[in-house]
């Protein structure tokens, strides 16, 4: 054995990868739970990649095979209702663990200098995702199947000039049909890799920068300790914990985040009173019917999820970290926590009434909370420090003020 | 600018509630509960009940002959009922699509999935059952799918003594818990392997805890 790992280590750096990345490689040992959400998203990938090979082997990509393949798998193949459960929970348990994933990321301002490309990359994995779970959900073949494609590809009419071309293009016909269905299931079945590479990214960007943790500070060496064994035996726990709460809803509850109409096979004729996109869509929805007019819609919905990717720029404050040692950020953060909530109701109801300025009141302080947030964090800055910082943070900033004008080269004395 | 104006119109039209070509359950209409208990005689007698009656005209295309042992069916009853048809072949209504299409004006729709494609469906079934209603004379309707095109074939509307109204009731409870089978035949091996998962899970989950409670005690 040790002949073999000498044999490979000359040709391989196995034995040093293994070191630096996983048994010393250093990591906070004040991490809390929160921390664990990053590799949950990785176990819910892996269990989506293994569910979804075996539902591929069963599946028939046909407009007129694809909602009887799905009964054929729930009644007739050997567990086939316990993969096909397995798949549409993990669906809905990815973007959970993915949303408290970037809501850590958000409380404790782990997007902050130098993780900008761990946050740029995670974003992109969210859109990866977000197109993954929409071209699945069109697989069953069922109305809200058929009608989420049929609204959603719809959007695209928004593009300017090409637009009808670009919706033709998209579903590979003049409304969903077959046609879309084998191009979607073609890369419902490819995304998935292309997340894992993306995955990859995240991972070498994470080990280059370490983890944050919760006190925002970046820590001494004497704070870190070896990723193994506290933090695999950690993660496993909350693996754990996870799948408990996963299993209960894949055994006693695998309806919930299915709608019943999608028990109705797709029917191109008949339009289901209450189209409503998957949960996890519900947000970014409500934002896009919030603008009465679709081209303003389409843009404030992409933008709604783009505007993350500048939060590094818009946080102005040299105090270190998220919203634990600062009120102000922690005030945003909840606001926006609860915006997000109310848009996601509205989203989910029929736009009557007052519910349609209750959902134009949460987008405009959607975009109002980011717009805002570079004035707060300077204001916020000079608050804290009329009240006094505490010396370790003062010092802190007086260190990393020095080391970038050492970078700079503006040295002085 | 008109083009806009259209595609916001197209987009409206899609995802706004609006009226769909058929009616479809009033909100208003509350969904009864369930009082009999999922049981062997329950849903066999529910079988009986879907085969003597909604069979006329509606298939169950996911359910094959010989998953009614599932019901609690012998293999002699199957046989009596299959007749000449296979131990595969799937339940179809006595009468053929084109004929209930002519008399009905729509081939009436398959009730495999029924109890899972309305909200709450058990009780909705239940519930569009026993709420029709003579609107006028000798013309039915139904409180929960107002213009119904299924005529009430229960005899719910048109029936006084109670007795027989309570009768009914039971036989159309029976029924809907039979279609709840229908929809979902491996609940009940869901549920008791469930068990087994979970409980699993929930010891190693523990000793994991245990285990790293222990490992991080070694950090001063």
């Amino acid at each position: 054995m040790n002949k073999l790992v000498a044999w490979i280590d000359q040709r391989f750096p196995l034995t040093q990868f293994v070191k630096q990345e996983l048994t010393e490689y250093p990591t906070p040992r004040n991490l809390s739970y929160l921390w664990n959400f990053g590799s949950l998203a990785a176990l819910v990938l892996v269990l989506q990649v293994i569910t979804g090979i075996f539902l591929a082997m069963h599946y028939k990509a046909d407009a007129k095979l694809a909602f009887d393949s799905v009964e054929h798998i729930m009644r007739d193949v050997n567990y086939g209702w316990l993969i096909r459960y397995m798949h549409s929970t993990g669906a809905s348990a990815f973007f959970i663990v993915i949303y408290i994933h970037m809501a850590r990321t958000l409380y404790y301002g782990s997007f902050r200098k130098p993780r900008e490309l761990m946050w740029w990359s995670g974003q992109g994995l969210l859109i990866l995702l977000m197109a993954t779970a929409f071209m699945g959900y069109l697989l069953p073949w069922g109305q809200m199947s058929y009608w989420g494609a049929q609204v959603i590809t719809n959007l695209f009419r928004a593009t300017p000039f090409i637009g009808d071309q670009v919706v033709i293009w998209l579903r590979g016909d003049f409304s969903v049909g077959d046609a879309t269905l084998t191009r979607f299931f073609a890369l419902h079945y490819l995304f998935p890799f292309i997340i894992i590479a993306a995955v990859g990214f995240h991972m070498v960007a994470l080990h280059y920068v370490k983890s944050s943790n919760p006190s925002g500070i970046n820590l001494q060496a004497k704070d870190n300790i070896p990723f193994h064994p506290y933090y695999t035996i950690k993660d496993f726990f909350g693996f754990g914990v996870f799948l408990i709460i996963y299993f209960v809803f894949v055994f006693y509850s695998p309806n919930t985040f299915i709608e019943a109409d999608n028990y109705i096979p797709a029917d191109p004729l008949q339009t289901p009173a209450h189209i409503v996109p998957e949960w996890y869509f519900l947000p970014f929805y409500a934002i896009l019917r919030a603008i009465p007019d679709l081209f303003g819609g389409v843009v404030a919905m992409a933008l709604s999820i783009i505007i993350f990717a500048v939060l590094p720029y818009l946080d102005r404050s040299k105090i270190p970290g998220g919203a634990r040692y600062r009120p102000f950020y922690r005030l945003l953060f909840v606001v926006f926590s609860i915006d997000v909530v109310v848009l996601s109701y509205v989203g989910a109801k029929p736009p009557e009434g007052g519910l349609i300025l209750v959902g134009q009141i949460a987008t405009f302080m959607y975009f109002a909370l980011f717009t805002a947030l570079p004035a707060i964090s300077i204001y916020e800055e000079k608050w804290l420090r009329r009240r006094g910082l505490p010396p370790e943070v003062e010092e802190l900033i007086t260190a990393e003020e020095n080391q970038r004008d050492i970078r700079e080269g503006k040295t002085q004395s | 600018m008109n083009m806009t104006l259209r595609i916001r119109l197209v987009i409206l039209l899609l995802s706004l509630v609006s009226v769909s070509t058929n009616a479809s359950a009033s909100a208003d209409v509350e969904l009864r509960d369930i009082y009999l208990e999922v049981n062997a005689q329950n849903l066999r007698e529910g079988f009986y009940t879907y085969n003597n009656l909604c069979r006329l005209c509606h298939n169950l295309k996911y359910i094959k002959y010989s998953n009614l042992s599932d019901v609690g069916l012998s293999k002699h009853e199957i046989d009596v009922l299959r007749g000449t048809n296979g131990v595969s072949d799937t339940l179809a209504a006595s009468m053929p699509p084109s004929v209930a299409n002519q008399a009905f004006g729509k081939v009436p729709p398959d009730l495999s999935l029924m109890a899972k494609a309305r909200k709450n469906g058990t009780h909705y079934i239940y519930t569009l059952l026993t709420s029709y209603y003579e609107k006028s004379e000798a013309v039915y309707d139904n409180h929960l799918f107002q213009g119904i095109r299924m005529p009430d074939i229960f005899e719910y509307s048109v029936t006084e003594n109670p007795k027989d109204k309570e009768l009914i009731d039971k036989r159309v409870q029976q029924v809907a818990l039979f279609l709840e089978w229908a929809a979902d035949p491996k609940r009940d091996e869901r549920k008791s392997m469930g068990v087994f998962v979970i409980a699993y899970l929930m010891v190693l989950t523990l000793l994991l805890f245990f285990l790293k409670r222990r490992i991080w005690a070694n950090l001063q």
